[in-house]
């Protein structure tokens, strides 16, 4: 079974981002790495495709300036092979436009099943993977707390406020998982070292065949008109426990519907 | 020039990174102080390959060098979980086999480094020589076709744990000197004749250390390790890696506690502003972290020089350097982190002050500091030896 998965590469969460003054966009520069919430998708895939006793796991991936580094971290956990689609056109696309390009690469590698992370956490749009699916002609899945594959059909359980719901449909399809899925693990040193000599085919939006007025700001259909910094959170409300602690502790959680 | 480590450096960090602090230091503090072992630790970095990753390829391990086992090591220090047997069983012992192990020798002994069933301690301290090798009493004496060992070694770290000691041991006088001809062997735990008893430390530390009493210690021939007569110069190949391991162990350490001060600095508020606003507590963490980075530079350097063709010169200068900063650095970071804690530096809760111990060693152990200050005095800047 030949699954992909799609790899966002973004700014390290870790160090405070910055956004760009004229397009409101995140800037992405320097090094980036495998967005976190990625890694449960490729923990995913090579548990199904190992499963399914053959197969193998691509990668696809769309990044500025031919980056790799986050690539080569799922590599190392195991992935086969890695498809970067690479082009300065790219720059200032939306969410759809992102979808034409991955849905584009994700064609080349005929894939059985595509899994991705329910939203970044540098974009949190969380719309990319459906009109990839959309854009595929595949089913989609979201929000998979368990997944599994037979017959020809794959089998999600998919997380839902009250429990969950179980999903079955054929193959081929799209399925977004969260971070509970599975543990991802952590890369081997054989798998470290045998990540630089995997396959990373980069590609340019005209090797997709796409026009560069189809992508990008080009082609994006929505624009960050504007920008505002969240509002500083609030101090927490004090209690003084007079003997009734307890009745304003259930009084708040009823409050929030949590009881 | 360039001071970046590879991608698989990186990732190596990253990944180490990621298993440590699945345990973190309230695990390794809560093994030594309840007598266990770290085995869940050291099984996990089996599993990944980490534990043999300076071994050669063709005998199971990552085919890499002690510049990546540092990393290992280090990462395992930040996260709170110094594991000392990293320097001595893979760092020592298996790059002495790799080097001067017959074919067989390596056959059986390596790949076990790697998966981590094997634990190899290493023995050349005796208590009338610590400091000064050439006096090393413990003798090895051919009987037909085995050898026996009789001597006293001491400070052993994990003799109750590993499965075989690397032992140097005298074989014989150099004629023209008057001192000891060293051999090495690989000698089974088990074996007859041979007795620890635990030498009680002040060190928070879940590896213990022996005692080791060799009485009449039978040893087949082939556990004569290299060359007999000429274990002063083979044991030297292990001793630049044990320096490097020890200075990327203390840097690890020293990068804790400072990420702790700096945690705690940040939060910490006693007259309305955080502590970290006064000058009193972040310029001496400030000096703390420069210090820890020049340590792990130097470690660095040390450990490309002995993973490259450089010259050995360049090898043992740094790797001496290396230890002695780290080791100093390691200590100043950690008062100051202490310090920086106000009364909480001396909780266990914090895991600050039961670090001390530990850190501590290092200005010791493996080689003193003031026997590489004699080492650089001597040798670096070409003053006359002392002793
Ligand atoms: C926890 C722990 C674990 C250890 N693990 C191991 C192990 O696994 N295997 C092993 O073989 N050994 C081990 N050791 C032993 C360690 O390597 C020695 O303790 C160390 O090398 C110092 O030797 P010594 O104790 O004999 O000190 P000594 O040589 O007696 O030195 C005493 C003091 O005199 C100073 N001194 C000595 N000579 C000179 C000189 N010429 N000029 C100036 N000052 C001098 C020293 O610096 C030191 O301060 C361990 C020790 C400890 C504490």
């Amino acid at each position: 079974m030949n699954v992909v998965v799609c790899v966002k590469q973004i700014p390290d969460p870790a160090v405070p981002g910055t956004l760009d003054p004229q397009t409101h966009t995140l800037v992405r520069e320097g090094k980036l790495i495998m967005d976190d919430s990625d890694a449960y998708g490729v923990e995913m895939g090579l548990q199904l495709a190992e499963a399914a006793g053959g197969g193998e796991v691509t990668l696809v991936s769309m990044a500025p300036a031919g980056e790799t580094s986050g690539l080569r971290t799922a590599l190392a956990m195991g992935a086969a092979k890695a498809i970067l689609v690479s082009d300065d056109a790219l720059k200032g696309s939306d969410a759809l436009s992102t979808a034409k390009v991955l849905a584009k690469a994700i064609e080349r590698a005929q894939p059985d099943l595509v899994i991705a992370a329910t939203e970044s956490t540098d974009g949190y749009t969380g719309t990319t993977p459906v009109q990839v699916a959309e854009l595929l002609g595949f089913p989609s899945v979201t929000f998979a707390k368990k997944v599994s594959v037979g017959d020809g059909r794959v089998h999600v359980e998919r997380q839902t406020e009250a429990g969950y719901d179980e999903v079955d449909c054929p193959l081929p399809a799209l399925v977004t998982v969260t971070a509970g899925v599975v543990e991802p693990r952590y890369p081997s040193f054989k798998g470290i070292m045998a990540a630089k000599s995997k396959p990373v085919d980069q590609l340019t939006v005209a090797d997709l065949g796409l026009d560069a007025g189809q992508v990008g700001a080009a082609g994006a259909r929505s624009e960050v008109t504007d920008v505002t910094a969240a509002d500083e959170r609030k101090a927490g409300e004090i209690v003084v426990d007079e003997g009734e602690g307890h009745q304003n502790i259930v009084a708040f959680l009823e409050q929030l519907k949590l009881v | 020039m360039d001071f970046r480590e590879t991608d698989e450096q990186q990732m190596l960090r990253e990944a180490v990174d990621g298993i440590a602090s699945k345990y973190g230091h309230s695990y390794f503090a809560g093994r030594a102080r309840s007598g266990g072992n770290t085995d869940e630790l050291w099984n996990e970095l089996a599993e990944g390959g980490f534990l043999g990753v300076n071994v050669p390829a063709e005998y199971g391990g990552g085919g890499m060098g002690i510049a990546e086992l540092a990393i290992v090591l280090e990462q395992l220090a930040t996260n709170g979980c110094p594991l000392l047997l990293l320097v001595v069983s893979p760092a020592i012992c298996a790059t002495i086999i790799a080097h001067f192990g017959s074919t067989a020798q390596k056959e059986s002994w390596l790949p076990r480094f790697g998966s981590g069933e094997l634990k190899m301690a290493f023995a050349i301290t005796e208590p009338d020589a610590g400091s000064n090798s050439h006096k090393i009493a413990t003798t090895a004496t051919r009987d037909g076709d085995i050898w026996r060992l009789n001597g006293t070694k001491y400070y052993i770290s994990g003799a109750d744990e590993s499965e075989a000691v690397l032992v140097v041991t005298r074989t014989g006088v150099d004629e023209d000197t008057g001192r000891g001809r060293l051999s090495l062997f690989l000698v089974d735990l088990d074996s007859a004749g041979l007795d620890k008893t635990l030498i009680p430390v002040e060190i928070v530390a879940p590896e213990k250390q022996f005692t080791l009493f060799f009485d009449n210690v039978e040893v087949p021939a082939d556990r004569l390790l290299g060359t007999e007569g000429d274990g002063l110069r083979q044991v030297f190949v292990g001793l630049n890696p044990e320096r490097i391991m020890t200075a990327a162990m203390a840097s690890g350490i020293g990068r804790y506690a400072l990420e702790k001060a700096a945690a705690y600095a940040r939060d910490r508020s006693v007259w309305g502003t955080p502590i970290a606003r006064h000058q009193g507590i972040s310029h001496p963490l400030a000096k703390a972290k420069i210090e820890v980075e020049l340590a792990r530079l130097m470690c660095q350097k040390a450990a490309w020089a002995c993973d490259s063709d450089a010259d050995p010169g360049v090898a043992g200068e740094a790797a001496n350097m290396a230890k002695y900063a780290a080791a100093e650095a390691a200590l100043g970071a950690l008062d100051q982190a202490i310090q920086t804690h106000g009364g909480n530096g001396m909780s266990s809760e914090y895991g600050l002050a039961d670090m001390w111990g530990m850190a501590r060693l290092m200005r010791t152990a493996p080689v003193s500091r003031e026997m590489i200050l004699n080492f650089v005095a001597q040798h670096s800047l070409h003053l006359p030896k002392s002793y």
